[in-house]
């Protein structure tokens, strides 16, 4: 796979939710093209990190962030920076399966129809496009208009993929995106992650799940970031003796 | 089983009777409304016919029909919809989604609830002072509607906002990720997966608007018209007040007693009519939105 530097970068963030003091001092560069992995135990920042990514922090009150994050060279905590054009950029997969109570087909085409997608045989391409990237294509194919609610977890969590690549994004940010869902669902999941050859964020409390999908990862402790690096070095060899406690399950 | 204290036959026993209260309880609630519903059709159904319910009252109220009070209950509750439900369902975005919480929230949420506590003839006699008076439209069925519609906005606007309240918040998320904007969120994703249970609020004041007599006295009902009414100015009958009038001011009263269950029979009917067309769109909004 091809490594063309960074496509996210994170310059000395702090973040906080009123008087607590979330994300201190974050600093990392997030290849493009590669899958980075955000773990460490609960609450010690790295969801907060993700969502800082597309804005959806924005709502939060009482949130204040300092510092600066860049995607694809540009701030996007800058003055003339617009939060909807960052997410139509930066997609985005939640913890729970969370497709609209829609058809599977309008579920595809919320985000294309926003930016004013309107002809039939576009959209037809468009959710035909994202679905068989999503690898749901040969499943879903002839109950497009059926509700998207009556598909299993899995493939509903997969509706979700799809409805965010059919914006075409250049990040994909994943929130425990298999959390809820059964093994075998997970695996599917697991799988599109790896062979996607997008530029992936996720958050994952499951270690042997980074391990499986992941270039880099990341160990945030406490608000900080303490290590990153090649997901095969941070699991093999971590510089910092908190990863190797981490990983080794020694807390968390 | 130690912890427990009870037998097994001992708690098959409570269980056995835990249930049969409920039922009782259920039971009796459906035996009153039959009893009622029975009642009012037992003394009513003979007065009605089609004379009844298509002409103009004659002699005294005691001959002729109702059409006109019909006419008129018809257009005060739905004119009173097409005040309460754009106010509250507006009131009730604005408070789920909009507002931040503070001290302006809470009075207006405040004031919302003790508003659907107000007396109805409280509500009567404000319609009186501000839409008959104040504002000059007199006795019609305009001050009538903006009457009706403010005593059932607390009951819409209730009703909505806890329906929005329920819509999961990963919907919003998930719109906004994609995307959207605030009020795009709402008119495409929230609103559409609430408005069934907003919904419901709607027809339960439907109902209450329909059958309210205090708020319309002062302010759209008249004892007896000749014509229908000609627009949203006209005073008309409506089927609340004409029960009021015939069981109280009439000359006839023993005479009109039949027409007086008639009509209260005829205004049930015509809530449930109201009740099962909004029932009926509400489920057909149902369809494929639940989750």
């Amino acid at each position: 796979m091809v490594d063309d530097g960074p496509i996210i970068s994170a310059r000395d963030v702090n973040f906080f939710y009123g008087a607590f003091h979330a994300l201190r001092g974050v600093s990392l560069d997030i290849r493009a093209n590669q899958v980075t992995a955000l773990i460490g135990p609960s609450g010690c920042g790295k969801s907060t990190f993700l969502k800082l990514l597309n804005r959806m922090n924005d709502f939060t009150p009482g949130a204040r962030l300092s510092g600066e994050i860049l995607v694809a060279g540009r701030s996007i905590y800058g003055q003339d920076s617009d939060p909807v054009s960052i997410r139509r950029l930066v997609g985005m997969v939640f913890q729970r399966p969370n497709p609209f109570p829609k058809s599977i087909y309008d579920n595809i085409c919320y985000g294309p129809r926003l930016i004013g997608a309107k002809k039939k045989a576009e959209l037809d391409a468009l959710v035909e496009k994202a679905l068989r990237a999503a690898a749901l294509w040969d499943d879903v194919k002839d109950k497009l208009g059926k509700s998207a609610l009556e598909l299993s977890g899995g493939q509903q969590q997969r509706v979700c993929i799809a409805r965010a690549l059919a914006l075409e994004p250049e990040i994909l940010l994943m929130d425990e995106p298999t959390s809820a869902l059964d093994p075998i669902a997970t695996a599917k999941v697991e799988e599109w992650i790896k062979s996607s050859g997008m530029s992936i964020v996720i958050v994952t409390h499951n270690m042997q799940q980074a391990g499986r999908v992941s270039d880099y990862t990341a160990f945030f402790y406490m608000g900080e970031l303490v290590e990153f690096g090649p997901t095969m070095d941070i699991f093999t060899r971590p510089r910092e003796e908190r990863t190797e406690n981490y990983i080794t399950g020694r807390f968390g | 089983m130690i912890l427990t204290g009870f037998s097994q036959k001992d708690r098959k026993a409570r269980e056995t009777l835990a249930l049969s209260v409920i039922r009782l309880v259920a039971g009796g609630f459906l035996a009153i409304l039959a009893l009622i519903v029975g009642y009012l059709a037992w003394r009513g159904l003979g007065a009605i016919s089609w004379e009844f319910l298509s002409q103009f009252p004659r002699d005294s109220m005691t001959a002729g029909g109702i059409w006109p009070a019909i006419l008129g209950t018809f257009w005060l509750a739905v004119g009173a919809m097409l005040v309460a439900i754009p106010l509250g369902f507006g009131t009730a975005i604005y408070l789920s989604d909009y507002a931040r919480p503070g001290p302006l929230l809470t009075i207006i949420r405040l004031g919302v609830n003790n508003l659907a506590g107000v007396p109805s003839v409280v509500f009567g006699l404000y319609g009186l002072a501000v839409f008959v008076g104040f504002m000059g439209f007199g006795r019609s069925l305009l001050s009538g509607c903006l009457t009706l519609g403010a005593l059932t906005l607390p009951t819409v606007t209730a009703a909505a906002e806890e329906a929005l309240r329920q819509t999961p918040a990963s919907f919003r998320e998930a719109a906004l990720a994609l995307g959207a904007n605030r009020w795009q969120a709402i008119r495409q994703v929230i609103l559409p997966a609430a408005l069934p249970g907003m919904l419901t609020g709607a027809i339960l004041a439907l109902g209450r608007a329909a059958g309210e007599t205090a708020p319309i006295v002062f302010t759209a009902s008249a004892a007896l018209t000749l014509a229908p009414p000609e627009s949203m100015f006209s005073e008309s009958m409506a089927l609340p007040t004409h029960i009021f009038n015939l069981a109280t001011n009439g000359s006839h009263i023993a005479a009109t007693l039949p027409r007086q269950f008639g009509t209260c029979l005829t205004l049930i009917v015509l809530v449930l009519g109201l009740s099962l067309i909004a029932i009926i769109l509400r489920a057909r909004l149902r369809k494929g939105r639940k989750w």
